[in-house]
């Protein structure tokens, strides 16, 4: 099982993207005539002619070990800030995380060390400096580089960097425009506190969402978990509103930075929909539906012929239409459903029962279908559906190339990597990826002679006392 | 230090103050032409913050986010003053908070007079209709560009506007199923994996039982159109055009397995509740229910527990409490543990390790002997725990016409610009009077004309 198989890789788009004339052929000039207005506006290609929205920020990254504060930070690369990660001597240890252990899937850099996927993702465009916070000198060389950043994020434990004299009560007195970010999985307060060595899915299993997610135990299901770190990732983008926030209003109103929480059970707290108003209203806990729907009868992911699909409609238009084409092939599976009294109203549809009813005849004729198939039929009479896309199928799908939701960076250190580009489309300021990530303390050269006009003789110094 | 760290955030964080602070994004003016989750909860993130935002539905019914709700069964009265006996359904809940609400028919060319008129007053437009529809109307960013050039408007939508696929329609699941989500959460399965018969149980890919893809799109679309803002007013002074595709968010947030494709071919598979990255750290069945006497389902059922002890130290401090020795001699290192091969032997020893005990048991144990663990809450564990009531993170709203709902808190915390929420939301066309007559200067005879043509 531990064998490296020899899978062969094409590189990537194993097939051609499509060209502007394959894609519009056909349409006529007033009917493209938008979509080729949107193109003109937004083709990453035109990216680096454009301003960067955020250009004159500065971002200190401290984080490590979770990807909360990295994805942050990400957004913040993204939009144009200089953004700084602060590493530990020796690197972040995401860096050493890959799938399984399997450190043949890492990417190499040409200093020769190596870096996981996750890790590496979310290092884009930023540059490396480490820095070692437990000694004196470190947390010196920290206020000085406090005192000229616009953004602090960390994650250490609560009230560990406030005991270092290097938190938010101590930095707010030496750079008062400084905007401090504190993000973690439950909070830096109150009785469920981090502790140290909190991760995700640590906020997942807290909030309700683990108990949410999957099947009911009747169909065989249990909670859980987001197969990736979402909550980090839901959590990072609220403390990066959190953090624009407090630029804008420091920049419009006070002059001043402020102190900011985000925690990844708060940002997927308020994300959970009705969970709340539903317990607050009768005492309902929401249970777990699967891969369907408790408000919305039909939309859902049905299983077919060759794996699943999703489909919505639950309001009547769409309603009819799905079961038009179904009775295409199936005449007697629209018959039952459209024929039959109890499901005639849209109120009525969402009931449980009603929607066993609904999916078991569905999959009658999915059966049959492949996501190919169901799609194309479906997509005729303009049904939303799509088909549960794996990730060859999602970086090989023709629209997805062709608007760059996937791009390869050529990068210095390590070489092509296609990465999911920043989804930051825009006319005047779009987001975008300048290189894939650093090695360990990359710049840590440029970073302290630039900003704290260190000499070689100093870094040299430095080094040897296990200080960067 | 006066007072200890944590007293200070309790008092800089004080969810009971905020009305004593300021709000950041005061004076600035947000159409919200949005509907269902997605759009809607993009200008949301902005209402939280202080910008007053102008929810536009079509007249009467609203948008159809009020007509979606659990089983369509509960539901907030009235919808609005021409329908009271139809409610707005929870669907609508997380969503629309803080918001004034509009009624207006885009459809008549009265209504996009109305819409004109408020885009002139206004900072950020939100709008999630079909790709190219204002703009056939007249008021999409071209048009409204010439009329107020420091517009910052923002699209946002399944597949977007361009490209082979600029005609499909979305939602949210279809973001999550066309952006990979769905393959890599869940159980692997259905079937047999040859190597791993009866280590884990069969799954399929499973959905996030949020509408994540509308609700964390939306914050990346308000994070964007913060960042704009902030451009326009300290550097360009003008607007700006975004187009937010919610499966290429999708397709963002899952970057790492796109760079695995990209270089080795390889194509992400599930792992359950267990972690492809860290061993220890997975979710582990616990034997018993905490309320044996329930009638709730989601109450009868066995108990689940997070059990995060991954690095050496920690581990062996694992094995040894539940008395296993065994196994943390047999995996010394992070190394051996995380291999696919060797997980599923340590999880399947805590699992029969927590066969007679409750989740709360196994999370008490573990934090008693250091180890990090999390408890699997439900709704109602959520609602009613004193972390997440204390931080403000689920909350009463004394709401003005629903009365007192109970609701999510604001989506971050600040010590000197916090985010909150006012009321949940107003049936439709609630605030017709109050906007019309504040920013289109209309007289009441004028609003109750439009009212009679059904403009409004």
């Amino acid at each position: 099982m531990a064998e490296k198989p020899n899978i062969p890789v094409l590189p990537w788009p194993a097939v051609a993207t499509p060209t502007p004339d394959e894609v519009y052929q056909g349409e006529s000039d007033q009917k493209k005539e938008y979509a080729l207005w949107l193109e003109s506006a937004l083709r990453q290609s035109e990216n680096f002619k454009k301003p960067e929205a955020l250009d004159r920020i500065r971002v200190l990254d401290c984080t490590s070990n979770m990807i909360i504060g990295h994805w942050c930070s990400s957004l913040f690369a993204e939009k144009g800030a200089e953004v700084i990660m602060v590493e530990p001597v020796g690197g972040d240890p995401l860096r050493k995380l890959t799938p399984f252990g399997r450190k043949e899937y890492m990417f190499k850099d040409t200093h020769g060390g190596a870096v996981g996927a996750r890790f590496l993702c979310e290092a884009r465009s930023k540059q490396s400096v480490t820095l070692n916070l437990e000694t004196a000198e470190g947390r010196e060389l920290l206020k000085k580089l406090a005192v000229q950043a616009d953004v602090i994020i960390e994650n250490a434990p609560p009230g560990d960097w406030d005991a270092k004299g290097i938190g938010y009560r101590q930095l707010s007195q030496i750079n008062p425009r400084l905007v401090y970010c504190w993000v973690g999985q439950l909070g830096q307060w109150g009785p469920m506190k981090d502790k140290p060595g909190n991760l995700d899915p640590t906020a997942q299993a807290a909030c309700g969402f683990v108990h949410g997610t999957g099947a009911p135990k009747s169909f065989g299901g249990t909670p859980t978990r987001s197969g990736w770190w979402m909550a980090d990732q839901v959590g990072g983008t609220s403390a990066a509103i959190g953090i624009m926030t407090a630029l804008y209003y420091r920049e419009s109103v006070s002059g001043r930075g402020q102190f900011i929480e985000a925690t990844a059970a708060n940002g997927i707290i308020r994300i959970l929909d009705y969970n709340w108003g539903w317990y607050g209203m009768d005492g309902s806990i929401r249970p777990r539906y699967g891969n369907w729907d408790l408000a919305i009868n039909i939309y859902a992911v049905n299983p077919c012929k060759d794996g699943q699909i999703m489909v919505g409609g639950g309001h009547d238009r769409l309603w009819f239409r799905i079961w038009k084409t179904v009775g295409k092939d199936r005449p007697e599976l629209e018959q039952h459903i459209i024929e039959d009294p109890k499901l005639k109203n849209v109120t009525d549809r969402p009931a449980h029962y009603m929607q066993v009813e609904t999916y078991t005849t569905f999959s009658e004729w999915f059966k049959d279908n492949t996501r190919y198939e169901a799609e194309t039929k479906l997509q005729a009479e303009e049904v939303a559906s799509g088909g549960v896309s794996f990730f060859d199928e999602v970086c090989e799908t023709p629209h997805y190339k062709y608007r760059g939701h996937m791009e390869i960076i050529d990068d210095q250190n390590y070489g092509p990597v296609l990465i999911g580009s920043s989804a930051f489309l825009g006319y005047r300021t779009p987001g975008r990826v300048k290189w894939i990530g650093r090695p360990t303390g990359f710049d840590n050269d440029d970073v302290y002679r630039r900003l704290l006009g260190l000499t070689k003789a100093d870094m040299d110094g430095l080094k040897g006392k296990g200080v960067i | 230090m006066a007072i200890s760290f944590e007293e200070y955030c309790r008092d800089v964080f004080d969810p009971k103050k905020v009305f004593s602070k300021p709000e950041p994004l005061k004076g600035l003016r947000v159409l919200s032409c949005t509907q269902y989750i997605l759009g809607p909860s993009s200008a949301n993130y902005l209402a939280e913050l202080g910008a007053e935002v102008i929810k536009i539905e079509l007249p009467r019914r609203g948008e159809p986010m009020r007509h979606t709700t659990p089983f369509n069964e509960p539901l907030l009265y009235p919808l609005s003053k021409w329908m009271p006996d139809k409610g707005t359904g929870l669907g609508f809940f997380g969503a629309n908070h803080n918001e004034y609400f509009l009624s207006v028919d885009f459809h008549k060319p009265e209504g996009v007079e109305i819409v004109k008129m408020l885009a002139a007053k206004a900072d950020a437009v939100c709008e999630n209709y079909r790709a190219g529809t204002f703009d056939r109307w007249g008021i999409g960013f071209r048009q409204l560009s010439q009329i107020n050039p420091r517009i910052i408007y923002q699209w946002m939508g399944g597949f977007g506007g361009w490209g082979p696929g600029r005609k499909r329609a979305s939602y949210d699941i279809l973001g999550q199923a066309q952006g990979g989500c769905f393959s890599v959460t869940g159980w692997p399965g259905p079937g047999k994996i040859q190597g791993y018969e009866g280590k884990f149980p069969i799954g399929l890919p499973s959905k996030h039982t949020i509408w994540i893809m509308d609700y964390w799109g939306g914050m990346m679309g308000a994070f964007q159109v913060i960042a704009a803002m902030y451009w326009r007013d300290n550097v360009s002074g003008v607007g700006d055009f975004f187009e937010y595709s919610q499966v290429q968010g999708a397709q963002r947030h899952l970057s790492d397995a796109i760079a695995l494709y990209g270089r080795y071919g390889l194509v992400a598979q599930r792992w359950g509740n267990w972690d492809p990255l860290l061993c220890v750290h997975g979710i582990i069945r616990c034997g018993k229910s905490s309320y044996p006497g329930s009638q709730f389902p989601a109450e009868m059922e066995e108990g689940f527990c997070l059990v995060s002890a991954y690095t050496d130290a920690d581990y062996a401090k694992l094995m040894k409490a539940v008395g296993r020795d065994d196994l943390a001699k047999k995996f010394p290192t992070h190394d051996d543990r995380v291999k696919a091969e060797n997980q599923p032997a340590m999880y399947e020893a805590l699992e029969v390790w927590a066969k007679d005990k409750t989740k709360e048991q196994v999370e008490e144990f573990m934090h008693k002997n250091g180890i990090n663990a999390q408890r699997v809450m439900n709704a109602k564990e959520v609602s009613t725990s004193e972390h997440f009531l204390q931080r403000g993170n689920v909350h009463f709203i004394d709401d003005p016409t629903f009365g007192d709902v109970f609701s999510q808190g604001p989506v971050f915390m600040a010590s000197e610009t916090p985010p909150r929420h006012k009321w949940a939301f107003k049936p439709v066309g609630a605030d017709n009077e109050y906007i019309l007559s504040k920013l289109c200067g209309f007289s009441k005879a004028k609003i109750k004309e439009l009212e009679s043509q059904d403009v409004i």
